[in-house]
């Protein structure tokens, strides 16, 4: 397992906890609006974080510490990542997995051996192939019934979790909105994440205005009709 | 001899034109020159007409026809140095400024502080702080401690408020109970009915304090005393009350040069012990025959009042910046019914505005915060101040900060000589107190109607400044380039190094405590807000010890913005998680005993207030950190009024 970064402390990855949020290499999606874009394409530009280093932070700092979150890059891309989990838990500490859904199996696997607490999980689109391939950046024609069975595991899972949609001002709007919400039913949260054009992989996007604050609390309101636990985030 | 008789006749028949600082135009008359020699230095009278003479023969050989007492002074002072009487020359030294000075002063904007604004009220402060400042070096302090702080071994902090003490912890008892009453002031106020008198009162106040101290101006428990008079309010008064509170505060752009009163409201949502028994005092000053822990309930209903409005902000939606809510935390708050949903509230203040300051009293220490980061530990005497609380006063009265880096570059590696160096300069220190100390005292008999009168009023069987009670701090800069010198490593480089540093301040406070035994002064260590000398001492010490200080130097030595790091702060540029730097910074704290602060850059990103809170829990409950802020960056734009997160 190659660790490429550590946020050591994070007030901001998962609501109400203090946590140590890391950062595995390289994505099966090319999002354009990634904001870790240089984690997916050139991944080896950064040093690797060497586990033992982050084992003794973790260690010494439990008392502060409610949890790790493990982010990317894709985590489930990587088939070590159960035992990465299990090394965290062991620690006493809490693992929350940030995951695009694309790997079903290793969520399915990660929550039977009761290797995660938290679940938080990206639909970038409405589940039609075009829309979704459109955002992500790659053909998911054929990944689109995986998706929908990731969220079926989380919803049911008993794990804690929340789904969340990046917002793009021009692609998301509150049709979008409301058709993606009306595929998470059952689902514990939603959040809409305000997209921050600055930090966006493509040129295009970074031209892109921002949705206002008045603008994000009317596309909260279309997710509540199928989801009442629906809220924003950003800056 | 006969030649010096020929030439007094001669003087006479100057026909020369006066210019005199009483402001008038006079005769050359020779015998002021005598007359002013005699009156201000130690000269004796035949040197004084020599000196005389010698004067006016320059002057009439020059054939000017106005001349300036000014210039003639310099010129008696010229000789003064040609007979080697360097002590009478210091006795008739004129303070002042080159006219060039003055004129960029008058009309451009000073860019060293922000805080203080640009207009005439600014300028008269610069000037009048120019020449208290030299009178200071050349007066008040000893020749050895005056060149110490020119040569950058120590700094005296606030020169230019020579004649005022430091700054003031104050207890709204007082003006509770004794009214807005202050000497050769022409109207008297009796103690306030209304809460909103009240505030007013307490802000008059404390301007008027600002007029008497340098620094922070303090107000301890403000939500708990002022409770008494919130009884039958409903929330929507007590929210009008608290916005009177904090805008009349941030407003008042009146102390010191046109500055916000320096000001601080310390908050806490349990009573606490000290004054849970305490007696409380009501409108018109009057025992309302309850304690103050029958209050709890209109103090915790104030302090989250108090919250709503920080949370608001100004007029333009910014944060406030005066006065800073300071909120205490005992070991009785996690008993104390409601913690967490108020808790949560000032996180969340915290994650939005940055400006609450958590401060942690742990075990049985009471204290009062003064200013960012200086806070009384309230010892057993003035744990008995409590049960009359109006007698809570509290100053510490002259900041003096050693530069450490320096010592660690004179000692070349060598530890014996490092820690004796360091004694020398807490002595040096000590010596400037106990100067400052016979300044201010010599003011303070002065009494009532002296400079220091408010300080001299005395409605309770002592003066309003209890000289008995002041402390007198210690400070320190670059402890971590002291370290990275002395050890080739920083403080958060090694264990080693962390160990090594906190050895220094260990020894730092041991030295205090023995200088306190032998001056029967209060010597405490404090960490120094010293931005300003962070940059003096390095840019000194570039010019002093080039070599050494390019190793340490924090800062980009091309563009001239070099810094060492702030007391016993860790590398502030260092990637060191907030978790580990509350932690480490920590371990110095208690060995701090005037306060100190660790500061959590946010950056951009708003943090999760529940997150926040669970660090600050966390911190007091795991650490020996004394007090916190979290410190989002902001920028506003003056102009438009827009205020965004992060720097741009």
């Amino acid at each position: 397992m190659r660790i490429k970064g550590v946020l050591e402390t994070s007030f901001v990855d998962w609501d109400g906890k203090i946590v140590s949020t890391i950062f595995l290499p390289s994505c099966n999606f090319r999002c354009g609006f990634c904001h870790n874009h240089r984690l997916v394409l050139e991944p080896e530009s950064f040093e690797d974080v060497p586990l033992d280093y982050l084992l003794r932070f973790w260690r010494r700092n439990r008392d502060f510490l409610d949890g790790v979150c493990i982010t990317g890059g894709e985590p489930t891309l990587h088939a070590d990542l159960p035992q990465l989990c299990a090394t965290i838990k062991e620690l006493g500490l809490e693992v929350k997995l940030d995951t695009n859904g694309s790997n079903p199996e290793m969520l399915r696997s990660l929550i039977k051996e009761k290797l995660v607490d938290y679940i938080a999980m990206d639909v970038k689109a409405p589940l039609r192939a075009n829309d979704y391939s459109r955002i992500a950046g790659v053909d998911i024609n054929g990944e689109l019934s995986r998706i929908q069975e990731s969220i079926d595991i989380i919803i049911t899972s008993g794990v804690d979790h929340e789904f969340r949609t990046t917002v793009i001002k021009g692609v998301h709007g509150e049709d979008e909105v409301e058709a993606i919400a009306r595929s998470l039913q059952g689902a514990r949260r939603y959040v809409l994440q305000k997209f921050v054009p600055h930090l966006a992989m493509s040129e295009d996007l970074k031209k892109l205005p921002m949705f206002s604050d008045e603008e994000m609390d009317a596309l909260v309101e279309a997710a509540r009709r199928y989801i009442p636990n629906a809220k924003w985030r950003g800056k | 001899m006969k030649q010096e008789a020929q030439m007094q006749q001669d003087s006479t028949d100057i026909a020369l034109f006066v210019k005199v600082s009483e402001g008038d135009v006079i005769t050359w008359d020779k015998s002021r020159i005598v007359k002013s020699l005699l009156r201000e230095t130690t000269i004796d009278e035949a040197t004084a007409r020599l000196i005389a003479d010698r004067v006016e023969r320059i002057i009439r050989d020059s054939g000017i026809e106005f001349i300036t007492g000014p210039l003639i002074r310099e010129i008696v002072n010229a000789e003064l140095i040609k007979l080697k009487l360097e002590e009478q020359r210091k006795q008739y030294t004129r303070l002042g400024m080159p006219i060039y000075d003055v004129e960029q002063l008058i009309t451009k904007q000073n860019k060293e502080n922000a805080n203080v604004p640009h207009g005439p009220e600014a300028t008269n402060l610069s000037l009048a702080e120019s020449i208290k400042k030299q009178y200071a070096l050349l007066k008040v302090f000893s020749p050895e401690v005056a060149l110490a702080h020119e040569r950058g071994d120590i700094h005296l902090h606030d020169l230019g408020f020579i004649d005022r003490p430091y700054c003031s912890g104050n207890s709204i008892e007082y003006v509770k109970k004794f009214g807005l009453s202050l000497p050769n002031a022409l109207s008297i106020s009796k103690p306030a009915k209304h809460p909103e008198v009240l505030v007013l009162h307490l802000i008059k106040f404390s301007a008027a304090l600002q007029g008497v101290f340098a620094g922070a101006i303090g107000w301890d428990a403000v939500n708990l005393f002022m409770a008494p008079y919130f009884v039958g309010k409903s929330d929507r008064e007590l929210e009008q009350v608290a916005q009177m509170l904090v805008f009349e505060f941030a407003q008042q752009a009146v102390a010191r040069g046109g500055q916000s009163i320096f000001s601080d409201l310390n908050l806490y949502w349990e009573v606490p012990k000290h004054f849970a028994d305490v007696e409380a005092i009501g409108p018109e000053g009057k025992y309302t025959g309850n304690t103050y822990e029958d209050y709890i309930e209109e103090a915790q209903r104030f302090a989250r009042a108090l919250i709503r409005v920080y949370m608001q902000g100004d007029g333009m939606g910014r944060p406030f910046f005066f006065p800073k809510p300071q909120l205490h935390i005992t070991e009785k708050l996690f008993k104390t019914e409601g913690y967490e949903e108020f808790l949560y509230e000032i996180a969340q203040l915290s994650s939005e505005r940055g400006n609450s300051y958590y401060v942690f009293d742990r075990g049985e220490t009471a204290k009062i915060s003064e200013c960012c980061r200086l806070a009384f530990k309230l010892d057993e005497n003035d744990l008995q101040d409590a049960k009359t609380p109006w007698k809570m006063r509290y100053s510490a009265m002259q900041n003096v900060t050693i530069n450490l880096p320096r010592i660690a570059y004179e000692a070349k590696g060598n530890d014996d000589l490092l820690f004796e160096i360091l004694s020398q300069r807490m002595r040096l220190a000590a010596e400037a107190h106990v100067a400052k100390r016979g300044f201010i005292t010599r003011l303070l008999n002065l009494g009532k109607r002296g400079p220091l009168g408010l300080l001299a009023m005395d409605k309770d069987g002592e003066p309003y400044y209890r000289l008995h009670r002041a402390t007198f701090l210690m400070g320190m800069l670059g402890l971590n380039e002291l370290v990275q010198y002395h050890l080739g490593e920083e403080m958060h480089e090694s264990s080693y190094a962390l160990r090594f540093g906190l050895k220094v301040i260990a020894h730092m406070n041991k030295e205090s405590e023995r200088l306190s035994e032998e001056y029967d002064m209060r010597f405490v260590l404090e960490q120094t807000p010293a931005e300003s000398t962070a940059y003096r001492m390095a840019k000194l010490d570039l010019e002093h010890y080039p070599s050494e200080t390019r190793e340490v130097v924090k800062g980009s030595i091309e563009r001239g913005e070099v810094y060492y790091t702030n007391s016993t702060y860790l590398n502030i540029s260092a990637p060191i998680s907030p978790i580990e730097r509350v932690k480490k910074e920590g371990m110095f704290h208690p060995m701090i005993h005037a306060g100190s602060l660790t500061h959590i850059w946010l950056g951009e990103a708003k943090p999760d207030p529940e997150a926040i809170a669970k660090f600050v829990v966390r911190t007091f409950k795991y650490t020996t950190n004394d007090q916190i802020a979290f410190s989002p960056e902001f920028s506003s734009c003056l102009d438009c009024g827009r205020v965004d997160r992060g720097l741009w």
